[in-house]
C-alpha cells in the first residue's frame, strides 16, 4: 500500500504538449507511472508520448477511466483547468504549475469545497509513490521504496528528507509535495491523515517552513490522534529572513506566532520528534526505526 | 511588488474612496506651488515617498534633513520649501526599510483634514483560511500595530471577507460597534470597506494598509495614508500596476535577477548563495548562523531553463564584492543540473572566478554537472551532502584569510 496513487492509479497529465510536460511524462512513463493520456485544449485526436489527447478531462476519463491527473498547464489556464479535473471526477489532482495568482487558489480552493478531488500543489514538485508512480518533477532517482512517508511545504527540503532517508538505509512509502506558495490545496493534517491509516508508513517526516500556522494546527491534530505512529518534524527558517520576504499587515494576523522557534516548540510539546538541522533526520530515524 | 502612497491613494480614490487633495513634488519649488494650488492657507501635509511604512516614526541619516520624522505638518508655503528641500535627497530610516533606509527621491504635498477620530484599516490574505481578512484596530491606543498584534492581540478586530460580495451588514456593524465610531458613519464605513475589497480583488492585490483612516465630524472616512502591495504573480493581467513599478526602491543586482525571472535577496554576511529554492536557502542559512556566518546574499534559480538567464544570475553573485565564498546546492527536479553547471563555467570565463566556491549538486543530471566542472578545471569543491558543503566551504574561506 502507499497512499493517493500506486502503480495501478490510472493518470493523466493536462497540458501534455508542453516542452517541460513532455520531458517529465516521459520520464515518469520510462518509470513505470500508468499514464493513459494527456489533455491540451484543441488537440484532440493526437497521440503523444504513445496516449490519446484529448481536448478535456473530462472527455479523457471518459475514455480512460483515469482517476487522478498531474497539471502542468500555464499559471493563467489552472482555474479552468481544475474545474475541468472536478467535472472529470478526479480523486487526485497534482498541480505543478508555478507562479500562480493567490487570487487563483483562493477560487480553486472555493470550488473544491463540494468536490471530492484531493488538490495537491500548486508550486510542488508532485507525489511519487517510489517503484510504482511518479507524478510530477522529482528527481525519481533519489527515491526507494520503503515504510517512511514524506510531507512537505518546502520543494527542495523535500528532496533533502528523501537523500536523508537514503542515508539512513530506509525508504519512502509516499511523497508528497504540499507546495511553497501562499494557498495550497492540501495541508499537512491531510495527508497525515492518510499515512495515519496506511499500512506500509511506519513513520512520517514533516518539513515546515515558516508562514501561517500549518506546523500549530499540525501539533493540535497530532496530540488528539488515538493511535499515532512516529513524526519527525523540520522546521526551516528564521524570523529576519521571513520579514525580509513578507510584509507588514501579514505578520499581524499571525499575531506574532511567526519564529521558527514557535512551531519547533508546538510540534515537540505535541510528542512530535523535532530536529534542528535537516541532517540529523537519518540519525533519528535509524533510532525510530531499529 | 509594493507603490506609494500617492498611487495607492489614487487607486483607492477610484473605488470611491476620499482621500485628501494632494500631489507629488520632486523639488523644493514644485512642492510650494503644489501647497498654494491645494489651498490658501496652511497647514499641509508633506510625506516622504518611500516603500515603507512607519515614515513619520522614522529617521533621516543626514543632519540637513533635520531631527523631524519623514511625515510633517507645515504651516507656511515658505516653510514648505524649506522642508521639502531637507527631506528630497536624504535616507530615511523607518522600522521597516532597515538600518540602511531609503532614500528620498520625492514628497507629497496634502491638504491638512481636520479629523475628529483615527483608526487602523488592513486587509490580506489569511492564508490559513484561505481568505481576504479585514483588520481593524483603535489606532488612538498605539501607533505601532506590529507592537499591539504582539502584546495586545484582542485590540485587533480580524474579519474573513467572501471573496466575491466582501463584508455583509452585520460584519460592517461588528466593526462599527468595535471601533466605537459615530453611528451616522455606518453607510460610510460600508462605503469604505466595500471599495478596499473592490480593489483588492479588482487588482490581484495582498496587501492594503490605511494607517490611519481619519473620521470627520460628520462621520465621513478618508484614508490619510495607504499602502499597497501586489501579488507578482498576477502582474501578467494588470500591466498598468506594473508600470508603477519604481525601480529606484530596488537594489541593482534585484532588479536584474527580476529581469532574468528569478528572486535575489541581500543580508548582512559573506557567503553568497545560490539555490533553487526557498526552504533550501531558508535552511542554509540557518545551518550558517548556527556556525556564526551569514549570508551575503542568495539568488534563487527556481523553475529556470535558460542557459544564458542562469549564467547572467550566476554572474551577479560572482560579481558581488561583498561576497568572500560562494555556495552552490541544486536539487535538481524542473531545473537541471548541468544547466547550472554550464552556468558557473560561463560566468566563470567571464567575469574570473576569485572566491572560494563549493558546488553541490543532486537529482536530474547530477553526474552529467559534475562531469561538466570537473572538465572546466575551475578551481572549485564539490561537495555531497549539505553540512559538508557548509563546512567546506567555511574552511576555504578560513584558509583565504
Amino acid at each position: 500500500m502507499s497512499i493517493l496513487i500506486n502503480k495501478n492509479t490510472k493518470i493523466i497529465v493536462q497540458g501534455i504538449t508542453g516542452t517541460q510536460a513532455s520531458f517529465h511524462a516521459r520520464r515518469s512513463m520510462e518509470y513505470g507511472t500508468n499514464i493513459v493520456a494527456g489533455v491540451t485544449p484543441g488537440k484532440s485526436g493526437l497521440s503523444h508520448l504513445g496516449v490519446p489527447v484529448f481536448n478535456t478531462a473530462v472527455e479523457a476519463v471518459k475514455e480512460t477511466g483515469a482517476t487522478a491527473s498531474v497539471m502542468f498547464v500555464p499559471a493563467k489556464a489552472v482555474v479552468s483547468a481544475t474545474k475541468d479535473a472536478i467535472a472529470a471526477g478526479m480523486e487526485t489532482l497534482v498541480c505543478i504549475t508555478d507562479k500562480v495568482p493567490i487570487k487563483d487558489m483562493m477560487y480553486v480552493r472555493e470550488m473544491l469545497k463540494d468536490s471530492k478531488t484531493r488538490f495537491i500543489g500548486p508550486n510542488t514538485p508532485g507525489v511519487i509513490t517510489p517503484g510504482e508512480a511518479r507524478m510530477g518533477i522529482f528527481p525519481e532517482n533519489i527515491h526507494q521504496p520503503g515504510n517512511i512517508g514524506v510531507v512537505s511545504r518546502s520543494s527542495t527540503l523535500t528532496y533533502e528528507a528523501v537523500l536523508e532517508i537514503k542515508r539512513a538505509g530506509l525508504g519512502q512509502s509516499t511523497v508528497v509535495g504540499l507546495g511553497d506558495d501562499m494557498v495550497v490545496g492540501s495541508d499537512f493534517i491531510d495527508i497525515i491523515d492518510q499515512f495515519m491509516k496506511d499500512d506500509e508508513t511506519k513513520a512520517v517526516v514533516a518539513i515546515g517552513t515558516l508562514g501561517g500556522r500549518y506546523e500549530e494546527k499540525l501539533a493540535e491534530y497530532y496530540s488528539g490522534l488515538k493511535e499515532k505512529k512516529h513524526i519527525i518534524g523540520f522546521v526551516a527558517g528564521n524570523n529576519s529572513a521571513y520579514r525580509y520576504n513578507v510584509g507588514y499587515a501579514g505578520d499581524i494576523i499571525t499575531r506574532g506566532h511567526i519564529t521558527m522557534q514557535d512551531k519547533r516548540d508546538a510540534l515537540s510539546e505535541a510528542g512530535i520528534l523535532t530536529i534542528n538541522r535537516i541532517n540529523y533526520l537519518h540519525e533519528e530515524l535509524k533510532n525510530i526505526m531499529k | 511588488m509594493n507603490i506609494h502612497e500617492y498611487q495607492a491613494k489614487q487607486i483607492l480614490s477610484k473605488y470611491g474612496i476620499k482621500v485628501p487633495k494632494g500631489k507629488v513634488a520632486y523639488t523644493p519649488l514644485e512642492a510650494k506651488t503644489i501647497a498654494g494650488e491645494i489651498s490658501l492657507k496652511g497647514p499641509w501635509m508633506i510625506k516622504s515617498q518611500i516603500h515603507s511604512g512607519a515614515r513619520n516614526k522614522g529617521y533621516f541619516l543626514e543632519k540637513k534633513a533635520g531631527k523631524d520624522g519623514g511625515i510633517r505638518q507645515v504651516k507656511t508655503r515658505r516653510s514648505i520649501a524649506k522642508e521639502a528641500d531637507e527631506m528630497l535627497g536624504s535616507t530615511l530610516v523607518t522600522v521597516q526599510t532597515g538600518h540602511k533606509g531609503k532614500v528620498v527621491h520625492k514628497v507629497y504635498v496634502e491638504e491638512y483634514v481636520k479629523i475628529d477620530q483615527t483608526f487602523y484599516c488592513g486587509m490580506v490574505i489569511d492564508r490559513m483560511t484561505p481568505a481576504i481578512t479585514l483588520l481593524v484596530c483603535d489606532s488612538n491606543f498605539d501607533d505601532d500595530i506590529i507592537r499591539v498584534a504582539l502584546s495586545s492581540p484582542d485590540k485587533i478586530l480580524r474579519t474573513a471577507l467572501n471573496l466575491e460580495n466582501g463584508a455583509t451588514v452585520a460584519q460592517v456593524r461588528n466593526v462599527l460597534n468595535f471601533l466605537n465610531l459615530p453611528a451616522n458613519s455606518f453607510k460610510n464605513l460600508k462605503k469604505f470597506i466595500d471599495g478596499l475589497h473592490k480593489a483588492f480583488v479588482d487588482n490581484d492585490a495582498t496587501m492594503i494598509e490605511v494607517n490611519p483612516v481619519g473620521v470627520t465630524k460628520r462621520g465621513e472616512l478618508m484614508a490619510l495614508d495607504a499602502k499597497m502591495s501586489f501579488d507578482d504573480s498576477a502582474m501578467f493581467r494588470h500591466k498598468d500596476i506594473s508600470m508603477l513599478r519604481d525601480e529606484s526602491e530596488y537594489i541593482e543586482r534585484k532588479l536584474k535577477a527580476l529581469k532574468y525571472g528569478f528572486n535575489y535577496g541581500e543580508f548582512d554576511g559573506s557567503v553568497g548563495l545560490i539555490v533553487n529554492g526557498d526552504g533550501i536557502s531558508l535552511a542554509l542559512i540557518d545551518l550558517l548562523r548556527q556556525k556564526d556566518f551569514d549570508a551575503a546574499c542568495f539568488l534563487n534559480v527556481k523553475g529556470g531553463v535558460d542557459k544564458d538567464k542562469i549564467a547572467a544570475g550566476i554572474k551577479l553573485i560572482m560579481t558581488n564584492p561583498r561576497v568572500e565564498g560562494i555556495l552552490i546546492n541544486i536539487l535538481g527536479g524542473f531545473l537541471r543540473c548541468n544547466l547550472i553547471a554550464e552556468g558557473i563555467v560561463a560566468s566563470a570565463s567571464e567575469v574570473g572566478l576569485n572566491v572560494p566556491l563549493v558546488v553541490r549538486f543532486e537529482g536530474i543530471n547530477k553526474e552529467y554537472a559534475k562531469e561538466i566542472l570537473v572538465k572546466s578545471s575551475l578551481p572549485l569543491k564539490i561537495s555531497d551532502e549539505m553540512e559538508t558543503s557548509v563546512n567546506d566551504l567555511l574552511e576555504l574561506m578560513r584558509e583565504g584569510d
